[in-house]
């Protein structure tokens, strides 16, 4: 048998019968040359392009010159190398897809299906065999041997997960406290302390517990803001902290009582604190009381005094959980 | 006819008008000889001071008030703020304001250089305050030092690469990409409106200066990624990926759809 003949005995055993075929061009013709010659320019572009990707990544100016370098080669280098990646894909689609329309025959083919369900006599005969495979088994009437394999299948299968239990912890007090002591001075972030003359109305200082690695503490991080005159005949302590500020001074938690971001955002005229992540506002003449966006909770406020070498003082921790709400927490 | 009737009344106007003027100057003229007595003496401000005033007197005064305490509702008082603020807000033009909204905006300057100094002069003379740095190269400093305060103390506002942000009620922290060193150096020093005030004892001036080294240093450098799209971060990133790229991606493939 030829190898058209093989091909068509092959769609009969399946059930395919080619109705209509048609080549898009003749063959030898110049249409057939011409489609040929798109290809090959689509498939040759492809591997240009890949080339050209090689040879920029090695040859081009990559290094940004800073500083001062202002716009130059090298800010060209990513952007070549993603037109090249995407020129060469691009190509090679468009070579298939011209290949597939322009030099493949069009063929309209219909194959037979069988109906969705086997015949009744296979059924019968395989639900049959089944059963005389388990009752060959004995697996029902073995009952140590039933047991014994489900016993080493359940604890096979919690060895696998098991190791994950080593993930939990207890956090214990941990969100419940910060580094913050009784008497301990408030540093920035270069480990200086700070006097009151240091900040003048308006100004904000991010300061720190003085800790090992105090500066990467992140959930003693707070915010000293020194209010403006006007601001401080508005301010209003929070109930029960009414001798937390020192004069105009105040101090609080700087992570968002909502998500834990830093609300560093001071706009010192309004004496509103904001959040970058949610747009969550405190007002700092206020207790810090949420005034807008998803937090609810007021920013923790640290109580601050200035010791007797003029440098501010933490006089306790803070007085509730910093940070966003937790399973634990009461408030 | 009619026109006759208002010529004729609009030459009344102007004589009039001359007569008021003559008699002014007269007036003017006769109250300086009976006051002799020079105002820089009175004053006891330099001459740079007094055109400061001058300048002062027809600009600043409206919403400043006449002895710089500021008039309610309309700006703060001037007094103590210091010629560093001054420049930051002459120099870039936020002052005179156009009108008044949530905060001044950025806009040619309206006064040169060598008023904006004599204005300086004049603010200092009440209250002193914060002064001009003494250095020359204001980008003197540590650049990666600069970097660790930049983004602890301005990015939250100004953006990780200085391209500025929202705050509340349509105020916004501006971009830092046309400041110069001295704008940049005076707005820590004066806290600017809703800016916080970053005094000498809390960024020495070294440290000023390792700031302004690292903002200019971002806003000179290529963006070595292809297009920064504001370098505003992963919003506007997404924004051009799922708008420009899966748009364009879904399009090319109706398009296919429809050749095939």
């Amino acid at each position: 048998m030829s190898r058209e003949d093989l091909v068509t005995l092959g769609g009969k055993m399946d059930g395919v019968e080619v109705i209509y075929s048609e080549q898009p061009v003749r063959p030898g013709s110049p249409a057939e040359r011409r489609a040929e010659r798109q290809v090959a320019a689509a498939f040759a572009g492809a591997g240009l392009s890949a080339l050209a990707f090689m040879v920029i990544f090695v040859a081009w100016p990559w290094q940004v010159e800073t500083p001062g370098g202002g716009y130059d080669l090298s800010a060209l280098y990513t952007p070549l190398l993603g037109l090249m990646m995407g020129l060469a894909l691009t190509l090679v689609g468009v070579g298939v897809v011209l290949w597939a329309k322009k030099l493949m025959p069009y063929e309209v083919t219909v194959q037979d299906r069988h109906e969705g369900a086997s015949p009744e006599i296979e059924r019968q005969t395989t639900a049959a065999t089944l059963v005389a495979v388990g009752n060959a088994t004995g697996i029902a009437r073995r009952t140590l041997v039933k047991r014994s394999l489900g016993f080493g299948g359940l604890m096979l299968g919690l060895m696998a997960v098991f190791p994950l239990g080593g993930l939990i912890k207890k956090p214990g007090t941990a969100l419940f406290e910060t580094p913050w002591e009784p008497g301990m001075r408030l540093l920035t972030l270069g480990g200086l302390p700070i006097r009151p003359a240091d900040m003048r109305p308006g100004a904000l200082q991010t300061v720190f517990p003085p800790v090992e690695g105090g500066a990467r503490s992140s959930d003693g991080v707070a915010m000293l803001i020194r209010l403006l005159p006007n601001q401080v005949d508005e301010f209003r302590p929070r109930p029960g902290q009414e001798d937390f500020h020192w004069n105009d001074f105040v101090a609080y938690s700087k992570i968002c009582t909502h998500a834990g971001c830093p609300v560093s955002l001071y706009e010192q005229e309004t004496a509103r604190i904001l959040c970058p992540c949610h747009q969550s506002q405190f007002v700092a003449t206020d207790g810090a009381r949420s005034i807008f966006g998803p937090a609810t909770r007021s920013l923790p406020q640290l109580a601050v005094e200035v010791d007797a070498d003029g440098y501010f003082v933490a006089k306790s921790d803070f007085i509730e959980p910093i940070g966003p709400a937790f399973w634990e927490r009461s408030t | 006819m009619r026109d006759v009737t208002r010529l004729a009344r609009l030459r009344k106007r102007t004589s009039s008008g001359l007569a008021l003027a003559v008699a002014l100057v007269a007036v003017g003229i006769g109250y300086s000889f009976a006051a002799p007595s020079s105002s820089a003496q009175d004053t006891g401000l330099s001459v740079e001071a007094m055109a400061g005033q001058e300048i002062y007197e027809n600009s600043c005064i409206t919403c400043h008030g006449a002895n710089l305490q500021g008039v309610e509702e309309q700006g703060p008082s001037l007094i103590g703020v210091g010629e560093a603020s001054v420049y930051f807000q002459v120099a870039t033009g936020r002052m005179p304001l156009a009108q008044h909204e949530a905060q001044a905006q950025r806009k040619t300057p309206v006064y040169d250089d060598a008023e904006v100094n004599q204005l300086m002069a004049y603010i200092q003379t009440y209250g002193g305050g914060p002064e001009l740095p003494a250095e020359e190269d204001l980008r003197d400093g540590e650049l990666a030092e600069g970097g660790e305060l930049f983004r602890l103390n301005c990015a939250s506002c100004h953006n990780f690469a200085g391209s500025g942000g929202a705050l509340s009620s349509g105020k916004n922290a501006p971009s830092l990409n046309q400041s110069s060193d001295l704008d940049i150096y005076t707005a820590m020093l004066s806290g600017p409106q809703n800016m916080p005030v970053f005094g000498d004892n809390q960024l020495t001036p070294e440290n000023k200066r390792a700031i302004i080294n690292y903002v200019q240093t971002l806003n000179e450098t290529a963006d070595p990624g292809g297009l920064s799209i504001g370098r505003a971060g992963p919003v506007p990133e997404g924004l051009i990926i799922w708008v420009v790229g899966i748009a364009g991606c879904v399009i090319a493939c109706f398009w296919v759809g429809t050749r095939s």
